[in-house]
């Protein structure tokens, strides 16, 4: 069983969670004791294979589909458009890196090509449900003030986790020695805004990449996005445009998680059929 | 658990499925989202990209700038009259300002007939008049409003002014 990991954010949710994984656990090993105890010898082998036939089942048929958990319907361009996502910041701002992101520049402004942020946005979201639905452990940062109420609320809502508070250096890549031995580290963080409160890159992004954590991030275009693993181009100063991401990453969260239960379901009332014939 | 910290060389999954590769991790140690990114791998691989010393000259080119053909007829516009008689409303998605309609209707005209574009800009003015929209012209230059009348003063003349009302009141 891996012990579940605290963070200085929602720990309500956290108990939740490790009740969950919990529970999870104990049913799988409590099925396959209830089948052993009416079976013959012989026939323990082929009720093992089949439950791992099952789990792999589960976890190999959504990757063959494209958009497993249609991702693509939560949002439109014009969604996009009426939050104020493709707005930029000025000229003077620009990071190099953004440069093949953004469609133009305005009287100075700077526009984002909302025909890629739709593809990248489509990309983060289809791998944040497969994370989800794997039952993997996702960490919002976001170091705006502004948001940070509304981050931790979003995190709550969808049973994962939030930091939007002082970054202390060694939190994942020291965690053995902060939160004690065999701590489990995220497996997928999203960053709601990759900058910190001096404008300059959240250390969280490069501690990602240290420790082998995938990242998706929204980034505008004075941040630097080539160390995040599925970047989204995007506006995120406005609060329409950050409450937009929040909804569709929790929605999305959430969809995963109950699809997951619902394979879980539809292929743990299969398994036992099988044994009587 | 082995892990990587090498975050200036290759990507996440490079690291990770190398070392898998090696042997240094295990097949039961394999993160949950490998299999994912090996499914659904992004547009582009995320590497470190050293960041450069000086500003390319080049950099400028690259983002083009977004101009319209009506852009002409609109700089005219803010010139002449200003901002217009009614505030922009961007709560609403189908918002058209006063200079958005001049626009279109200098638009329309330029279509249906073949005129001067200076005879074309007081054309839809009139005809802008016409549907019941005021468009006040742009007195006075911003330069003069500036100017203080106090600073035009000279010392000599003030204590000038001053000695002969001086000794009228004696």
């Amino acid at each position: 069983m891996r012990t579940t990991l605290t963070f200085c954010g929602t720990l309500a949710s956290m108990a939740a969670r490790a009740l969950t994984k919990g529970v999870w656990g104990l049913r799988n090993s409590r099925s396959v004791a209830v089948k052993c105890q009416f079976a013959t010898a012989a026939s323990v082998k082929p009720n093992q294979s089949q439950t791992d036939y099952v789990a792999e089942k589960i976890l190999k048929l959504p990757l063959e589909k494209p958009d497993f958990f249609r991702v693509s319907e939560l949002f439109s361009l014009k969604d996009l458009f009426d939050a104020r996502v493709h707005l930029a910041h000025k000229t003077g701002c620009r990071h190099r890196l953004m440069e093949p992101y953004l469609y133009g520049s305005r009287l100075d402004h700077d526009i984002i090509d909302l025909d890629q942020t739709m593809e990248h946005l489509q990309l983060a979201l289809n791998f944040t449900a497969h994370v989800a639905y794997r039952g993997g452990i996702i960490l919002f940062i976001s170091r705006r003030r502004q948001f940070c109420h509304l981050v931790e609320g979003t995190a709550k809502d969808c049973g994962e986790y939030a930091h939007t508070r002082y970054w202390q250096g060694g939190l994942l890549t020291n965690a053995n020695i902060q939160y004690g031995p065999g701590v489990r580290l995220p497996d997928l963080i999203v960053f709601m805004s990759t900058l910190n409160n001096v404008f300059q890159q959240h250390v969280g992004i490069r501690d990602a990449a240290k420790m082998n954590i995938p990242t998706v991030g929204v980034v505008d275009s004075n941040c630097n996005p080539s160390l995040i693993t599925y970047p989204v181009p995007g506006n995120d100063d406005t609060p329409a445009a950050v409450e937009l991401y929040c909804r569709l990453f929790k929605m999305t969260i959430n969809r995963a998680k109950d699809r997951r239960r619902q394979m879980e379901l539809l292929h743990g009332l299969s398994a036992p059929s099988t044994p009587n014939v | 658990m082995a892990g990587s910290r090498l975050e200036r060389v290759g990507t996440v999954f490079t690291r990770v499925r190398d070392l898998m590769r090696s042997g240094v991790m295990k097949r039961s140690q394999k993160p949950l989202w490998y299999d994912v990114y090996e499914a659904f791998p992004p547009k582009r691989d995320p590497v470190h990209v050293r960041p450069l010393g000086r500003p390319l000259p080049s950099r400028l080119e690259n983002v083009p700038e977004i101009f319209y053909r009506e852009d002409a007829v609109r700089a005219r516009f803010y010139e002449q009259y200003g901002t217009g008689p009614r505030p922009f409303d961007l709560s609403r998605s189908n918002f058209v300002s006063t200079c958005q309609r001049f626009v279109n209707k200098y638009t329309e005209l330029e279509k249906q007939s073949d005129l001067d574009q200076q005879v074309l800009f007081l054309e839809t003015a009139k005809a802008l008049l016409a549907e019941g929209v005021v468009l006040k012209r742009r007195t006075a230059l911003p330069v003069e409003e500036s100017r203080e009348p106090a600073l035009e003063l000279n010392p000599s003349d003030v204590a000038a002014e001053q000695s002969p009302a001086d000794s009228q009141q004696k």
